[in-house]
């Protein structure tokens, strides 16, 4: 009894540990080097300012319509309000360079082979992305892309665009 | 060597225990399927093969069916 008594906690433990990044909980810190340089990028670098953090894959078919969609998006917002990273999880980077290269993008892209902060964030599906406020809270989460998402995504960082820095 | 009880009741549980690991394999997670995702691992990596072979095969065998397409299985196609 007292084994089946433990056994239960340690999987209690275990399945509390695994807690999925929701709206509401803070973001978890990661630092990645970008495909252009070596130079790493944090993202507590983007404090201040409201971050939208998508997860792709070259073999990810909606990141094809989705990269140069949110590229497009961007050009709405001043450098200063409004930022976006999209982490490449391709386990071979090279692959990763040449879809970049198909589908170019002027935000930053960083470059996470081990999967390390996709584990962090718990992803659920592919592709997968956190629109992140300015003071480092996880806004929404969104799984999958479909091109008519733009225009909800567009009104929640208008929404948080709006609210000044704290 | 004398195969007591006892003895014998840990090694039944060790081996259930090593057999229920054999099931303990992590999932695939969603950031992990760029393997999975390769045309090379579809079932029917190339559409165009996979119609003529389904074709070749409904007419050699003179009905269809059980492979997704509709048919009275009168061979005439």
């Amino acid at each position: 009894m007292k084994i089946a008594n433990a056994l239960a906690a340690a999987l209690l433990a275990a399945s509390a540990a695994a807690g999925a990044v929701e709206p509401g909980t803070a973001a978890p810190a990661f630092r990645l080097p970008t495909f252009d340089s070596a130079q790493p990028v944090a993202l507590a670098d983007f404090r201040g300012k409201v971050v939208f953090v998508d997860f792709w894959a070259s073999w990810c078919s909606p990141c094809r319509q989705s990269l140069p969609l949110y590229d497009k998006l961007r050009e709405n917002y001043p450098a200063a309000d409004f930022a976006i990273l999209a982490i490449g999880l391709d386990e071979d980077t090279a692959e990763a360079k040449a879809f970049l290269a198909e589908h170019p993008v002027k935000y930053t892209t960083l470059q996470n082979p081990q999967g390390d902060v996709a584990k962090a964030f718990d992803l659920k599906g592919m592709p997968s992305s956190y629109l992140i406020d300015r003071s480092g809270i996880v806004r929404a989460r969104h799984v999958g892309f479909e091109a008519k998402d733009i225009a909800a995504l567009k009104k929640e960082i208008d929404g948080l665009v709006a609210n000044a820095a704290p | 060597m004398v195969w007591s009880p006892t003895l014998r009741r840990s090694l039944g549980l060790l081996l259930v225990a090593a057999v229920l690991a054999g099931c303990a394999s992590a999932p695939v997670q969603p950031w992990e399927r760029g393997r999975l995702a390769r045309r090379d691992m579809r079932w029917d990596p190339d559409p165009l093969k996979a119609a003529i072979d389904s074709h070749t095969y409904f007419s050699k065998e003179g009905t269809t069916g059980a492979i997704g397409a509709a048919g009275g299985g009168c061979g005439c196609n």
